[in-house]
């Protein structure tokens, strides 16, 4: 501890260059913590998938409806134990009329106001009857379903989603989608909120609770009977059976105009957040870069700090400090530039997370992709400020090492 | 282990004692005596002068003594440690405890203010912050520096910087001072000054002195002079 002032002096000689270095330290953490923590966050949603779920799309694209009779026909396949039809409505609020009163309006607010897209609200029009059951993770009062499978409008509204607005059972709200087949031409749709939807944090700690769902009956009739299945969620006995049943529903409609593509939910889950490719390796390759030309930038800058310091190092050594004490304070030194570095980085990285899940519209896009609740996780951090140290520690060792093995006379003759 | 593992019998009265050290230095195939069978003796508490042209080897002789370097053969005796055998850091410890270095340049912490200059050899020891601060001051004090603790070596003139790195070779009170052309850098004043300070040091302190040095006049100051020619010692 006492080297320690003496380390922060050396630090501050030539404050530009500790500042440059410890700046680009910390934008290689900053980036380093925010893809991991999307990572994190994009890997915790597909934990929050079940293995024993597969879901069915078009061939093509998730942009095409897949015919509704096509519902039985995949039961029909051994091992599915049920199906159920189901749409990504990606419903938003309508927004606030300027002095419209908040709630005896609202059934005149639902066919006059325009659409807020940045009150987007993840919404899935579902089979009830058949979907529920696919969902054990998933708690509801048994009332409360019961009010809900009575209700064409009803809404099950996920825990989290409730709390984001304050909604209760009863209360009304409308909204609309930006998928224009699922728009109607009187305005938005109404919903009421008829059931919370809860799940256990310690059995399903991942499961999101950001959604809402609504009877898929609901929207059929709503757009005049003329949408199909957005996806087939499909249940099925034995995980281990996915993919031969897979392929035996594609094989169904292999000769139809409309085939399927059938995968597990986590596959289409990762195809849906990634979509144009290998996300994970994307952005861990981008980290890796940064992390290496932020190791050659250190590295240098330690290298010019220690190569002008020869002679102070020569007179450390005849002073008495020896070798391994002066490569203790260069290693130190250089680990002090990573420490900093790691900490602006965390720090950055905390605040831009903290940005853009409070930011307009970003926060609805994120949260249209599951991704609400994305945090910089404790681990994350650690790690991050690790990799900080370990690239403070590699930059600092080989000029370190050369001080450790210089002859005192040779490094004063040298000046 | 430490320096007190590798004792040796001393000739009398001599705290420095070099005995028939050669050393040469290997350049690519060629190999350079720079001294060759060199002894000399140093009694406690003199000041003695190395004097003789450059490339002569008094340098060395001086690197030698102070134990920043190592003979080829021969042994270094200071204060009855030989200092040839002692491991790489037996060898930093011995110098923290038993010689003071001067430099012609000085060679001062510029990031670090006199005081702290000074305080630097006690980081190698066990005191305390207080107390390691009150015994730089102190050497501060006996080099007449006291007001200047605060100052950094940019703010100094060159004959204060010196005496900054006075005290700092002092403040660890070793038996030795070895002081590499100490008013090479320097004006006639305050070479004076330098010079009146380390007869003080010798007379008062009682510190015995080995210094180098190519002014006739430093070279009065001291008790003894011996001069080195080509590696040997010429009288």
């Amino acid at each position: 501890m006492k080297f320690l002032p003496f380390i922060f002096k050396h630090l501050k000689r030539n404050w530009i260059r500790t500042g440059s270095t410890v700046l680009a330290m910390s934008l290689c953490i900053f980036l380093f913590c925010t893809l991991q923590t999307v990572l994190h966050e994009i890997n915790g949603l597909l934990e929050g998938t079940s293995a024993n779920r597969l879901i069915t799309r078009h061939g093509v694209s998730l942009v095409f409806n897949l015919p509704l009779s096509y519902a039985g026909r995949i039961a029909s396949v051994p091992g599915v134990k049920g199906v159920a039809t189901t749409a990504w409505f990606g419903g938003s609020l309508p927004a606030e009329k300027e002095g419209a009163a908040e709630k005896d309006t609202k059934a005149d607010e639902g066919a006059e106001a325009t659409t807020d897209w940045s009150k987007f609200i993840p919404s899935m029009a579902v089979d009830s009857e058949k979907f529920f059951p696919l969902y054990p993770e998933y708690q509801i009062n048994p009332e409360e379903f019961r009010q809900y499978m009575s209700d064409l409008q009803g809404a099950m509204i996920g825990r989290k989603l409730a709390d984001k607005y304050k909604w209760k059972i009863g209360d009304r709200f409308f909204l609309e989608s930006f998928i224009p087949p699922y728009r109607k031409s009187s305005g938005p749709f109404e919903f009421i909120v008829r059931g919370i939807i809860d799940t256990d944090p310690v059995k399903h700690p991942k499961t999101d609770t950001n959604l809402m769902y609504f009877h898929y009956k609901y929207l059929y009739e709503g757009t005049g009977q003329r949408i199909g299945a957005g996806t087939y969620t499909i249940g099925i006995d034995d995980p281990e059976q996915a993919g031969t049943i897979s392929k035996a529903v594609d094989a169904l409609f292999e000769n139809s105009d409309a085939q399927t593509h059938t995968e597990t939910e986590q596959a289409f889950a990762a195809g849906f957040i990634s979509m144009a490719g290998n996300l994970a390796l994307l952005l861990n390759t981008i980290g890796l870069a940064v992390s290496f030309t932020i190791l050659l930038v250190t590295a240098n800058t330690m290298s010019m700090a220690v190569r002008e310091r020869r002679t102070e190092i020569a007179v450390l050594k005849t002073l008495g400090f020896g070798s391994a004490q002066v490569m203790g304070l260069i290693v130190a030194e250089a680990l002090l530039l990573g420490a900093l570095g790691g900490a602006l980085g965390i720090l950055g990285s905390r605040g831009l997370i903290l940005f853009l899940t409070k930011a307009p519209v970003i926060k609805d896009v994120l949260a249209g992709m599951g991704l609400s609740s994305l945090a910089l996780p404790p681990p994350v951090a650690a790690m991050g400020f690790a990799v900080a140290l370990l690239l403070g520690l590699a930059a600092g060792f080989v000029p370190a090492y050369n001080a450790y093995r210089s002859k005192i006379t040779d490094m004063l003759r040298t000046v | 282990m430490s320096a007190q593992l590798h004792p040796v019998a001393r000739t009398a009265d001599a705290l420095v004692d070099v005995r028939n050290v050669v050393k040469t230095y290997k350049r690519d195939t060629q190999e350079l005596t720079v001294l060759n069978g060199i002894s000399l003796q140093v009694p406690e508490g003199e000041f003695v002068a190395l004097m003789g042209p450059s490339g002569s080897g008094k340098t060395t002789l001086l690197n030698l003594v102070a134990g920043i370097d190592r003979p080829t053969s021969g042994q270094v005796i200071v204060a009855g440690t030989d200092v040839a055998k002692l491991s790489e850091s037996e060898l930093a410890r011995w110098r923290s405890r038993s010689v003071g270095f001067i430099f012609q340049f000085y060679n001062l912490i510029p990031v670090l203010s006199a005081v702290e200059n000074v305080e630097l050899p006690l980081l190698l020891t066990s005191l305390g912050k207080r107390e390691r601060r009150d015994r730089a001051l102190t050497a501060l004090k006996v080099v007449g520096l006291a007001d200047r603790s605060s100052h950094y070596p940019r703010q100094l003139s060159g004959g204060q910087e010196q005496r900054v790195a006075i005290a700092r070779a002092i403040v660890a009170d070793p038996k030795v001072l070895v002081a590499d052309e100490p008013t090479g850098d320097l004006d006639s004043r305050s070479a004076e000054e330098i010079l009146a300070l380390m007869e003080t040091l010798n007379r008062e302190f009682k510190k015995t002195i080995v210094m180098v040095t190519h002014d006739p006049r430093a070279a009065d100051r001291a008790h003894t002079q011996h001069h080195l020619e080509k590696g040997v010692l010429a009288g």
